[in-house]
């Protein structure tokens, strides 16, 4: 399998290269004794090799073995199973490579638990110390998608050349804090209408806000985020237009309207189902009417949740260009859907079991729908100037954490 | 001679080559032999071995030989990644994940049911007490004002009550600073709680529904065991603890939701305050006992709580795993079985003279 690479004959091809003396050394082909009549642009789709059968085990063994160590296992199997899903997505009969080390995973690990235990004690014992604790994470928000997206880049590999994401922390924290200070607007609009005594106008005025001000910071910051990628001595360039981000979003608002019609039926129904256990005790209703209200937002909740991240991640790529290169993602949303709703269901129905499954199933959906296309033969990249030092692993656990939705 | 490919750190062209050992050096060449590499084995950092992937053997300066995950010799690198072997062959035997699964149950199980709360209480008992205290204060405080105002009952029952609390106070030993306090409470309804700075909190609306003296005594009783055994402190470390951990829990391992996390920890706390609940009534049944008062004034006093709360009239089994107090019939049962012990023992005990 490795010697028919889709390339290959190519490679063979180009065999006088000459180097050019720069630092970083750039090789340039010499095209002449090329195989004639080369596509002008072709697509390469990744592909995705793992499977759920060997991927379970995997994942299995190294989830016990954390919990047998009480987390201190937890870094390695965290690498173990990061490898199994980067090494199997494979470009050009390439895999890509996940090279980050356990030990500063574990570092990051244990900072971010002591964080945690910090902020979720400090609530019970000193609410000061809680609040403080919840400012400094959000001014220190941007700092960690950086450092967050760094670490990210610094241990992806392909081919042999490392990933690399700029240090801009500025940028960061122009586009995921300042711009949120924006939200401002609508908000002292909203409070100066109500004052006035038009609560109405005030409502108009903090949804338009919102929907004006928000497609913009997403677009800002999905073009701040590319472009400060870099691999094999070239940048990633963006080129989405900020109507493409307000096309998303009216779209969107039209999908969760449009999930609100069940969501709201089904739950009129739990109402009526549990109307004489409600007329008892209406300070509390019963457990399983509660759970049954969460299972009916799910779909809206889902629904218009898949449809944002669906149409963003294409829009991501397909404005992404590294060189000669671009990129085209033709995630659908039905698919998307249906994928994360069976895999939801599965995780849940298997107390979790179904995992490894599920995300098996969504990597190579993933894979499958993500093209790169260009005329060359990917072999054109060369190692770039960057100093790629070690980049420290709290932030990421920190992020994991937290959940931020960085949106790769 | 084992194929691969190699590629040199300094660009994406993958070049196919054949690898062979001799001795302590590495040699590859292009299938054409027009170039030709070499490098002793221990430049080398290999991967570690994971089901289906190639290996890297990577060299310092970035270049990298891809060799396939089948196709690379054993002896070659026999000293590298010791731990990773043996987890490399537990993950390809289904036994093993088979064995992963109970371990994982077994280990949630351990860690929940005895890990956490034996933690949270190592830490409680090195906590100052000024820190409960404050903690019971700021809690009281948050309170007052919004779900307990001033209370109704008149000074001459206040007390009285107080002079019965005392009294019965007075006969425990080991306990922390106690008071008691009176508040109307319409959103609470007929309860009592304890805070953990000592103060042990009575309703109105259950000072009304309570027939006798010895059915206040049997709570003031139970919320003494809350006080005596810091139930309060360690309840709020155990829960921190289950959020803690299962945040860590999800954060690696499933990257789920909130709603699907919470309920797990929402029955684990559940749990916690049952055992909690039930500790404070045999407190209380023992406290009784020892101050010459039935248990049975317990039973009045849970009925008396049964008659302030219909809804609890038919409480349902099935919800017993989600409920944070014991099920009433039970506690009942459980205070009529230490009422006839106390009937049993009645002479002896007076005979030996305890209070």
């Amino acid at each position: 399998m490795l010697l028919s690479l889709p390339g290959g004959e190519a490679i063979r091809g180009i065999q006088a290269m000459h180097d050019e003396t720069m630092a970083s050394g750039v090789y340039l082909p010499e095209i002449d004794v090329a195989p004639p009549a080369l596509p002008v642009s072709k697509g390469r789709r990744l592909e995705f090799r793992g499977n759920a059968r060997d991927y379970f085990r995997i994942w299995i063994v190294n989830v016990a073995l954390s919990l047998v160590t009480l987390g201190i296992y937890s870094a390695w199997a965290t690498v173990r199973t990061r490898r199994y899903m980067h090494a199997n997505t494979v470009l050009a009969g390439t895999p890509f490579e996940y090279l980050a080390k356990p030990i500063p995973i574990l570092k990051g690990r244990l900072l971010t638990a002591l964080i945690f235990a910090t902020y979720v004690l400090g609530g019970q014992f000193f609410k000061p110390a809680q609040v403080a604790a919840a400012l400094v994470i959000a001014v220190f928000m941007p700092w960690m998608i950086v450092k967050s997206l760094m670490f990210r880049a610094r241990y992806s590999s392909w081919r042999g050349l490392r990933f690399y994401f700029t240090d801009d922390y500025g940028g960061a924290y122009k586009w995921y804090f300042g711009a949120y200070f924006l939200m401002g607007i609508p908000l002292v609009g909203f409070s100066l209408a109500s004052l006035a005594g038009h609560p109405g106008l005030g409502a108009v005025l903090i949804f338009g806000g919102i929907a004006v001000i928000m497609p913009w910071i997403k677009g800002h910051q999905q073009e701040w985020m590319v472009e400060n990628h870099h691999f094999g001595g070239k940048s990633f360039k963006f080129a989405a237009e900020v109507s493409d981000y307000y096309g998303v979003y009216i779209k969107a608002a039209g999908v969760a309207f449009a999930w609100m019609a069940p969501s709201a039926m089904l739950i009129g129904g739990v109402f009526f189902a549990f109307k004489s256990q409600m007329a008892v005790q209406p300070k509390a209703p019963p457990l399983l009417a509660i759970a049954a209200v969460y299972a009916c937002m799910a779909p809206l909740y889902l629904g218009a949740w898949t449809y944002v991240h669906t149409r963003m991640t294409n829009l991501l790529y397909n404005n992404a260009q590294l060189g000669s290169y671009r990129f085209r993602s033709t995630l659908g949303y039905w698919e998307m859907f249906g994928i994360y709703l069976t895999n939801g269901l599965a995780v849940l129905c298997t107390i979790g079991l179904a995992m490894p499954w599920a995300r098996i199933r969504l990597a190579r959906y993933r894979a499958d729908h993500v093209e790169i296309v260009g005329a060359g033969d990917l072999d054109d990249f060369v190692r770039d100037a960057f100093a790629h030092g070690e980049i420290g692993a709290a932030a990421t656990e920190m992020d994991s954490l937290l959940g931020i939705d960085i949106g790769l | 001679m084992i194929p691969a490919v190699y590629f040199d750190g300094r660009s994406t062209r993958a070049i196919p080559v054949t690898v062979w050992r001799e001795h302590s050096v590495l040699l590859w060449h292009t299938g054409d032999r027009t170039q030709h590499w070499q490098s002793p084995l221990e430049a080398f950092e290999p991967s570690a071995r994971v089901i289906g992937l190639p290996y890297a053997l990577r060299l310092a300066d970035g270049a990298y030989l891809q060799v396939d995950h089948d196709l690379l010799p054993d002896d070659w690198f026999p000293r590298h990644h010791r731990l990773e072997r043996v987890v490399d062959w537990l993950e390809r035997k289904w036994p093993a994940a088979m064995a992963g699964v109970v371990i994982i149950v077994a280990a949630l199980i351990g860690l929940f049911e005895f890990g956490v709360p034996w933690a949270a209480d190592r830490i409680a008992s090195h906590l100052p007490a000024t820190l409960e205290h404050s903690m019971g204060t700021q809690s009281l405080a948050a309170l007052e004002g919004r779900l307990l105002m001033p209370t109704t009952l008149k000074p001459e029952q206040q007390a009285h009550y107080q002079a019965v609390f005392q009294h019965f106070v007075q006969g425990i030993h080991g306990l922390p600073e106690v008071r008691l306090r009176f508040y109307t409470a319409p959103a609470i309804g007929a309860n009592a709680f304890a805070m953990p700075d000592g103060s042990v909190v009575f309703t109105d609306a259950l000072m009304k529904e309570l027939p006798d003296d010895q059915a206040f005594t049997a709570v003031v009783a139970h919320e003494l065991g809350h006080q005596a055994h810091h139930h309060l402190l360690r309840e709020v470390l155990r829960s921190s603890g289950v959020f803690i951990v299962a945040g860590m829990l999800m954060g690696d391992v499933t990257s789920l939701g909130g709603v699907t996390a919470g309920v797990p920890m929402f029955l684990i706390n559940a749990h916690y305050s049952r055992g909690f609940e039930a500790d404070a009534d045999s407190y209380a049944f023992d406290a009784l006992a020892q101050q010459n008062i039935d248990p049975v004034a317990f039973v009045h006093a849970m009925q008396a709580l049964k008659r302030a709360h219909p809804e609890i009239k038919g409480e349902d089994k099935s919800m017993r795993y989600a409920a944070s107090h014991p099920m009433t019939a039970e506690r009942i049962a459980h205070a009529d079985a230490a009422s006839r012990a106390f009937q049993a023992h009645r002479p002896a005990s007076q005979a030996k003279g305890v209070h």
